[in-house]
């Protein structure tokens, strides 16, 4: 693959192209186990320079991965063949927020955090924003079709963007959607372009709806000495009359990371519930929040705190935020590896589900978590292994296929939050065996050179194992 | 070439999981925003020279030495990886390889130094220290965190930073100067931010509502220790109506830093005392990590006192 340097520099200008081994170096991982180099890395600040770098790329069959925060799990932004990265952190620009539309325009590198503190003086808010929101970007969380802890009540990603400006891979620039939130028949190709993980086309701008900041908030937090009263009590809040505005199990792995990496002092149980609710009446809020309650306490829950204080709302919710990363601490020697990390199954099956990846875990040699976003079913599963050893990549394989296979059996799906890319193609691909062939033509119909984020979803390797080099120091 | 003291972090850097939260509040990231600059991207770069994939070479050596050590990093991760200790190791194995690299560390100008030894006094790092023979500043490269509390001492100039990722002195006038011009309401006030107690605003995006562009008088520093008297005063002679800095609660700046920002300010409230100004047009202020709210309030009655008091 020849790619010429000067060309992408005078798109965008010498300083924001770089190909030397150390930058290159940096771009060729995201959070997820897998790691390639690309070719050239490249800042664009406009549509324009994002068209004609695409334009050139696709004369001349260059791979290009479009890239925001690089925090993605599973391998989304890691160039797989080489070629062009596309750092789209430079576009970003908050154009337009127009309250008495309940709307905003802005560019993919607009981070969503961020999105919400300007949207504060409005009294709106973007509920969509995922857990990593403080550096994801708008764009990477539509092409992922991310959500946060809020999807239980507020939805995914795909509800909340009206419309968008995508560059297409001929390099022609589309304008899909409209400012409004009715939109009737035709092919909704914005939507298509929500989730497509950069393989469609290149996001630009995009369109969101946006809500009211509830005026009142509240969070309760319950311990249960057995996990599956912690789910049955999930799937009993599920089922009742009130959505929770947060609804998240913590379960003892979990639980046992956060006291040891970061002192949390949580009680040593099998599951900790934490949920929230919000609206605009306080009455109404305390009204769920004692409904949840009296669940939680008809299913053994104990040490019950509640409380609106929003200091004491981020002391409760604290563990939560800070479990992914405390999890990497866990057991001497192992690593926090994203693997099989946000199944969803419907939520009657979560005690079930959480149960069973313990046990898969424990008969495959690595430790399994089960903690996550409940309410809307998603199970997150970090493997705790010893990344080092080419044994624990045999365990962990066959742990995922395991767990996977449950996921499919119950009607549940590979992933509910964090995406396909490399590490859950294989399940993904049996998940969607009927409607594979679908998918790929259109993605030929799109992009006949496969130029765009190629080998990911449909076109991903078999193995996720072996699809790139592993970014621990292992050899396989 | 065997990176001795990295390679004790070889697990440290299995346990990140390259996340990327480290680098939301990066000083050095916000100026550059390339991968690179990210605390993450410098891990990276370090497992790729401990692990043999990444040649040490001299633009890597650069690299790995560009850092202010404000260690936000190290408090965002949720790991308890700690990027800067892991970062002073490389850096004392790329020295024994013999790199000569600068980076963010401070560069001693032997022509202009009057050997005063002020630098080396307010060093908290230990990084600086006087050859007595030659009467030479020595910089321990190692030890120095590029925290630029020397630079702004030094009353003829002797000390610089290479690189400044736009909080150098030189910029930090610049800021200065493009803040007041695009202030269009008043009453113009300047508020020097220390970046490790208090991150206001937008972190990484930018807001083009309008298209007077950034109004706020809001300037992050890294360190009130920065902050030159000479500073001070040009930020008054430009126009400014009050100037407030924001630094880290007393005995918890990392540079003792605030020590200096309260001497300086003690040093120019004289001076405007002299000059006829009121001395309240300058104000120092201490904020804890977190303590937004309370910038808030205090930012709101400095304005509020500023607009009692009119123009200079």
């Amino acid at each position: 693959m020849k790619i010429d340097i000067e060309r992408l520099k005078h798109i965008v200008g010498e300083n924001n192209v770089k190909d030397n081994i150390a930058d290159l170096y940096v771009y060729g991982s995201d959070s997820s186990v897998h790691e390639a180099i690309p070719s050239v890395v490249i800042r664009p600040e406009k549509a324009k320079e994002v068209q004609e770098i695409v334009r050139y790329a696709n004369t001349g069959l260059i791979p290009v991965v479009a890239r925001g925060a690089g925090s993605g799990t599973s391998g989304h932004t890691v160039p797989i063949d080489g070629g062009i990265v596309m750092d789209l952190r430079r576009m970003n620009r908050i154009l337009a927020i127009r309250p008495r539309d309940i709307l905003c325009r802005v560019e993919p590198g607009v981070v969503c955090d961020d999105l919400n503190k300007a949207l504060q003086p409005y009294g709106l808010w973007f509920p969509s924003a995922p857990e990593s929101g403080r550096i994801a970007t708008i764009g990477g969380t539509i092409a992922n079709n991310g959500s946060g802890v809020r999807a239980v009540k507020y939805g995914t990603m795909r509800d909340y963007v009206l419309g968008m400006k995508v560059v297409l891979a001929n390099g022609d620039l589309v304008t899909l959607g409209a400012d409004t939130r009715a939109q009737a028949s035709g092919y909704q190709l914005d939507r298509l372009i929500v989730g497509s993980e950069g393989t469609l086309g290149i996001i630009v701008e995009a369109t969101l709806f946006l809500r009211h900041l509830p005026k009142f908030r509240a969070m309760g937090i319950a311990n249960f000495n057995r996990l599956e009263d912690a789910g049955e009590t999930i799937s009993d809040i599920v089922a009742s009359e009130v959505t929770p505005s947060l609804l998240e199990l913590v379960d003892d792995v979990a639980i046992a990371a956060l006291n040891k990496t970061l002192n949390m002092n949580l009680p040593q149980v099998e599951a900790i519930v934490v949920y929230e609710c919000d609206g605009r009446l306080k009455e109404a809020v305390d009204y769920d929040m004692k409904t949840i309650k009296e669940i939680c306490e008809k299913h053994n829950a104990f040490g019950i705190e509640m409380s609106s204080d929003a200091k004491e709302m981020e002391r409760i919710y604290s563990g939560r935020k800070k479990l992914f990363a405390a999890l990497s601490r866990y057991r001497e020697g192992f690593a926090c590896t994203s693997l099989a990390d946000d199944m969803a199954v419907p939520s009657s099956k979560i005690a079930e589900c959480a149960r069973l990846i313990h046990e898969i875990g424990e008969r495959n040699n690595v430790v399994m978590t089960a903690y996550g976003h409940c309410g809307e079913g998603v199970l997150h599963t970090k493997i705790l292994m010893d990344a080092t050893r080419k044994e624990q990549w045999e365990d962990a394989r066959r742990a995922v296929d395991e767990v996977y296979n449950y996921v499919r059996s119950v009607g549940g799906t590979t992933s509910g939050e964090h995406g396909i890319a490399i590490s859950k193609a294989p399940s993904w691909k049996k998940e969607k065996a009927d409607s594979l062939q679908m998918m790929k033509a259109i993605k030929t119909a799109l992009d006949p050179n496969n130029i765009l984020n190629p080998h990911k979803l449909m076109d991903a390797p078999d193995d996720w194992v072996t699809a790139t080099k592993l970014r621990y120091p292992v050899q396989l | 070439m065997e990176f001795t003291r990295l390679k004790k972090w070889g697990n440290e850097l299995n346990i990140c999981i390259r996340c990327g939260y480290c680098y939301e509040h990066c000083p050095l990231y916000r100026e550059s925003n390339w991968e690179i600059d990210t605390p993450r991207g410098k891990l990276l770069l370090t497992y790729g020279l401990l692990t043999g994939e990444v040649e040490p070479s001299a633009q890597i050596a650069e690299k790995l030495f560009e850092c202010f050590y404000c260690k936000n990093c190290s408090r965002s991760c949720s790991a308890k990886v700690s990027p800067t200790d892991i970062l002073t190791d490389v850096r004392a194995d790329l020295i024994e390889f013999g790199f000569k690299a600068q980076g963010t560390t401070v560069k001693h100008n032997e022509k202009l130094c009057i050997a005063c030894g002020r630098c080396v006094t307010v060093c908290k790092s230990e990084a600086l220290s006087m050859d007595i023979t030659n009467t030479k500043i020595l910089v321990d490269k190692i030890k120095c965190k590029g925290c630029g509390v020397c630079v702004a001492e030094c009353p003829v100039g002797a000390m610089s930073q290479k690189l400044g990722f736009g909080i150098s002195k030189e910029e930090l006038y610049a800021k200065v100067e493009s803040s007041l011009r695009s202030m269009n309401g008043i009453p113009k006030v300047i508020v020097f931010i220390c970046n490790w107690s208090i991150n206001p605003g937008l972190q990484l995006s930018r807001m083009e509502l309008t298209e007077e562009g950034d109004s706020s008088g809001i300037i992050m520093t890294l360190c009130a220790g920065r902050i030159d008297p000479g500073l001070i005063l040009d930020t008054f002679f430009q126009g400014a109506w009050g100037v407030m800095i924001a630094c880290c609660p007393i005995d918890e700046c990392e540079h003792d830093g605030n020590y200096r920002a309260q001497e300086r300010c003690a040093l120019v409230e004289r001076l405007l005392d002299v000059l006829g100004v009121e001395p309240q047009r300058l104000k120092l202020e201490y904020f804890a990590n977190g303590e937004a709210q309370k910038l808030k309030s205090a930012l709101n009655s400095f304005v509020n006192a500023m607009a009692s008091l009119g123009p200079i």
